[in-house]
């Protein structure tokens, strides 16, 4: 897929040689980006949930009682209100809510882009190997990929969980990446179908290029931007369905995530006592997952020129 | 003229008829409700969490399924609420002991079943047989002891023993009493097939025959159980235990819910009278403010306990296992996990337990500070040999951040886990795994809390036994200790067998199988007491805590709830409630 000029960058002096050929097409994307209102507004939630990940560390630092899983305050026995001391108040035992939130905010991150990852790695690869290969490799992998994405991600997790008992995190991670790739493995062979027509493979071929280099060479570069662009996507399902495990009491229970915020207030009966409780981790799971859809949305305009508004100014 | 005469003969039959027919309808319409009403006010509604599994009772385990089952069939004895004394039940009196041939002579009161039928001796006698010919796994070792039952008389039933077992009474003839009728046939089938025990078991019994205060109408699964009062009931206006039963309830009705949440909403709006299962704490403060509920708070026979694995080292070190009880502070776990709402545990047998409880057993450094914990526990390490890269004392005294333990052999400790339930199948255990994996860890010792799902738990402690320490729960133990046996006794040290942390100690042994043989209860304490504190001593198990049980209820509708161990949700409180609105 070939980005094309945009009014704005086309204007522009072509500064820029072949070898930052990246870099230009990375600063035509954004400048399309930078006028999108969505895009604009789930970059900037985005930025604000990286930052709660990031500053997850500090609290314990300052106190130990700031600890997410084990800190408690010595003067709080019981679930009580926000205060100057635990802005958003404490849990059942006297646990800073607040720091359970950032803790969850890196969990969020490190469970949505590690799955996304792994499958959007997954998923390019297998694409990109049936569409260019086609014939049995096609047909195997693609049946396969059927096989899997007609499986309920949440379900097969949930008996997985329930037979080999508690799972860790990254089990968790690696579960959601395997069920999560076909959908891209489609749209990525579909695309290497279309490229392996273009006359650049066909030249590369006759030049002798190995059909591992072609792949990886000539076609991933042109099928990355749409993979980078299902991995927003990706990452938003990741992180509900590692938040709905942990709420169906099936997640990691040695680790703090906004899913098991949500149990421990449902299951200790504070659900409708403690609002302060229940309604920081509902919301920051809303808040994140639509800022990675945003941000898709957005990159897909980006990638997509018909979905494009028509500058009526120009 | 008159009407008659105006009007033909046969119209006037079928006005006549149609007048009668429309007057009915009237009535069914504006008196049904009131009848209705009436029938409603009479009708206990109560919240179950979860559906029963089964209504065989050879089969039931579960909770909610024993809940219906108690209300059918009857046991000879059961604890009063008071005292937990046991009480002739079905029995008419205490049985009679006979020494020389060691049998017990058991007298039944006039009693029937809920189709009509005489409950005689024969059901009695058939029951115990059927335990002892199937081997039914939750009855058999409560009659294995048994040789012999005979039936002198139609309500007389005598059992002979191979020698004389304290647990006779307390353990053997609390179980409940089935039709000789009904079963009959399913047993006589089941020997026909190559597994007898699993077809006894999976039989499916769509309406028990009762011998309780209530009988089974209609099971709508996942809605709803329907019991009526059993007309038949043999305890109606008799007082055992002092308490004069009843019922005076007409209808029980289980609604099944599937959650706490939604079972207190219903509640708190009146769809149902009682939810009877333990709630959070976290409920009291909502359902505080609605002056038609009342919460109970009842002591549980319960036991909560850290286990260690005394097969391998290092928790075979009776020093370590010491160092581990000085460090959990049961203050803390019963202020902020309890919620206050329990109570410590440091005997085997609850406290409640009166008679039974040893009250000399060690208290592990009960009451002291953090600090304090720490350097004690550091004590008894460093005598037996261990040694720290850095220890959790310094040269001064003050306690520091450990780290590197060292076994005697001056190996590093290995890492090791404490099993725990997960949170949402008990809260409780799951946080204290997390707070003792911390106490732990101020000691130096590299513990992991690793909350798994309960069955792969059971599976990993019981069957495997590859565990390293374990946090589980006896939720509701018999008011006899006799189960101290079946958890240190060395020949329950197998895959499956209750002995889960492999203690063998011949001392214990023989104190078990003797505190078995004394029939006189005062004898028998001194072993029971022995046993805790041998326990107490060398801590397979270190006791932690027991929770309250918490029950809602509305006040508005029925009132003589009978308060006792385990709950108010008890036979004597089905058979002594009285609906309120009626008498208003």
């Amino acid at each position: 897929m070939s980005l094309p000029d945009h009014p704005k960058t086309a204007a522009r002096p072509a500064g820029l040689s072949v070898r930052f050929h990246w870099i230009r097409r990375f600063r035509e994307g954004w400048a399309i980006f930078r006028e999108n209102l969505i895009g604009r507004i789930g970059l900037m939630l985005l930025g604000l949930f990286g930052l709660m990940a990031l500053c997850s560390f500090i609290p314990p630092l300052i106190d130990p009682m700031y600890h997410p899983m084990t800190g408690v305050d010595p003067a709080i026995s019981h679930s009580t209100g926000p205060s100057l001391k635990h802005w958003l108040g404490t849990d059942f035992i006297g646990r800073d809510i607040f720091s359970q939130l950032l803790a969850g905010a890196r969990i969020a991150f490190m469970v949505g882009l590690s799955s996304a990852l792994i499958s959007i790695l997954l998923g390019t690869t297998i694409g990109m190997i049936a569409g260019y290969a086609g014939r049995i490799a096609d047909t195997l992998l693609m049946r396969l990929a059927d096989m899997i994405m007609v499986m309920p991600t949440l379900l097969v997790v949930l008996i997985l969980a329930s037979l080999f008992g508690q799972l860790s995190i990254w089990t968790i991670v690696l579960l959601i990446a395997l069920f999560r790739w076909p959908g891209v493995s489609r749209v990525i062979r579909a695309q290497t179908l279309t490229l392996k027509q273009r006359p650049f493979i066909e030249a590369a071929r006759v030049a002798g290029a190995s059909h591992t280099r072609i792949i990886f060479r000539h076609i991933m570069p042109n099928v990355l931007p749409l993979s980078l662009l299902y991995m927003t996507f990706r990452v938003t399902s990741a992180i509900i369905i590692e938040a709905a495990l942990a709420f169906l009491g099936f997640g990691d229970p040695g680790t703090v995530s906004w899913g098991m915020m949500l149990q421990w207030v449902w299951k200790t009966g504070h659900m409708f006592q403690a609002p302060y409780w229940l309604l920081p981790p509902g919301i920051c799971i809303s808040l994140l997952t639509l800022s990675f859809f945003m941000l898709g949305r957005s990159m897909d305009e980006v990638l997509d020129p018909r979905l494009r508004k028509e500058d009526t100014n120009r | 003229m008159s009407i008659d005469s105006a009007i033909p003969r046969p119209l006037w039959g079928v006005m006549s008829r149609l007048l009668t027919y429309g007057l009915v309808i009237c009535l069914l319409l504006t008196g049904g409700p009131a009848c209705s009403r009436g029938k409603q006010a009479a009708a206990l509604k109560i919240g179950l969490a979860e559906e029963p599994r089964t209504l065989n009772v050879w089969l039931a385990s579960d909770a909610n399924s024993q809940k219906i089952l108690r209300q059918i069939y009857q046991p000879l004895y059961r604890p009063e609420p008071a005292t937990l004394k046991l009480v002739p039940w079905l029995a008419e009196s205490e049985p009679v002991f006979d020494p020389e041939t060691v049998s017990y002579t058991v007298k039944i009161r006039p009693a029937k079943w809920s189709d009509g039928s005489d409950l005689t001796s024969a059901d009695v006698a058939f029951t115990a047989r059927l335990i002892k010919e199937f081997k039914i796994p939750r009855f058999s070792a409560k009659w294995s002891f048994v040789t012999r039952i005979e039936t002198p008389g139609p309500r007389t039933v005598r059992y002979y023993l191979k020698a004389p077992t304290a647990v006779f009474l307390s353990r053997t003839l609390i179980g409940p009493v089935v039709q000789k009728k009904e079963w009959e046939s399913v047993a006589r089938a089941a020997r026909q097939l190559e597994k007898p025990l699993a077809a006894l078991l999976n039989h499916k019994i769509a309406s028990p025959v009762s011998s309780g205060p209530f009988m089974l109408t209609q099971w709508r699964r996942g809605a709803y159980l329907h019991l009526q009062q059993n007309p038949h009931f043999f305890g109606r206006n008799l007082t055992i235990g002092g308490l004069q039963l009843g019922p005076h309830v007409e209808n029980l009705l289980f609604k099944i819910y599937g959650t706490s949440d939604v079972a207190i909403l219903a509640l708190k709006k009146g769809a149902i009278d009682m939810f009877w299962q333990g709630i959070q704490p976290g409920y009291l403060d909502d359902l505080a403010k609605d002056p038609g509920v009342r919460t109970i708070s009842s002591a549980k026979s319960a036991l909560y306990f850290m286990g260690f694995n005394m097969r391998r080292s290092p928790f075979n070190d009776l020093a370590l296992r010491q160092a581990a009880a000085a460090l959990i502070d049961r203050d803390f776990i019963l202020t902020r996990v309890l919620q206050g709402h329990g109570q410590k545990m440091f005997s085997v047998v609850p406290d409640e337990n009166i008679f039974w409880s040893c009250p000399d057993v060690d208290r592990y450094f009960e009451g002291l500070p953090r600090e304090d914990r720490i350097r004690r526990a550091y004590d008894i390490l460093t005598r037996s040999g261990y040694s720290w890269e850095v220890p959790p004392v310094d040269a001064s005294g003050q306690v520091q951040t450990a780290s590197g333990l060292r076994l005697p052999n001056g190996a590093q400790m290995p890492r090791f886990t404490i099993l725990t339930p997960p949170a949402d199948y008990d809260p409780h255990r799951a946080i204290s795994g997390l707070i003792i994996q911390e106490w732990l860890r101020e000691l130096g010792m590299p513990a992991y809390a690793r909350p798994m799902s309960f069955g792969a738990l059971l599976q990993q402690v019981k069957e495997r036994h590859d565990f390293d320490t374990f946090i589980l729960g006896y939720g509701k133990l018999p008011i006899d200790p006799d189960y101290i046996r079946s958890m240190f006794y060395s020949k329950f040290d197998r895959p499956r067998g209750w002995n889960m942390s492999g203690y063998r100690n011949p001392e214990f042994d023989r104190l078990a199988n003797a505190s078995r043989k004394v029939i006189d209860p005062n004898q028998r304490r001194e072993l029971i007491w022995d046993m805790q504190l041998l326990i107490s001593r060398e801590l397979p198990y270190l006791p932690i805590y027991k929770p309250a049980l918490i029950e809602a209820i509305r006040e508005d509708r029925f009132h003589g709830w009978v308060p006792m161990q385990d709950g108010i949700g008890n036979i004597w409180s089905f058979c002594r409630l009285r609906p309120t609105t009626l008498e208003k």
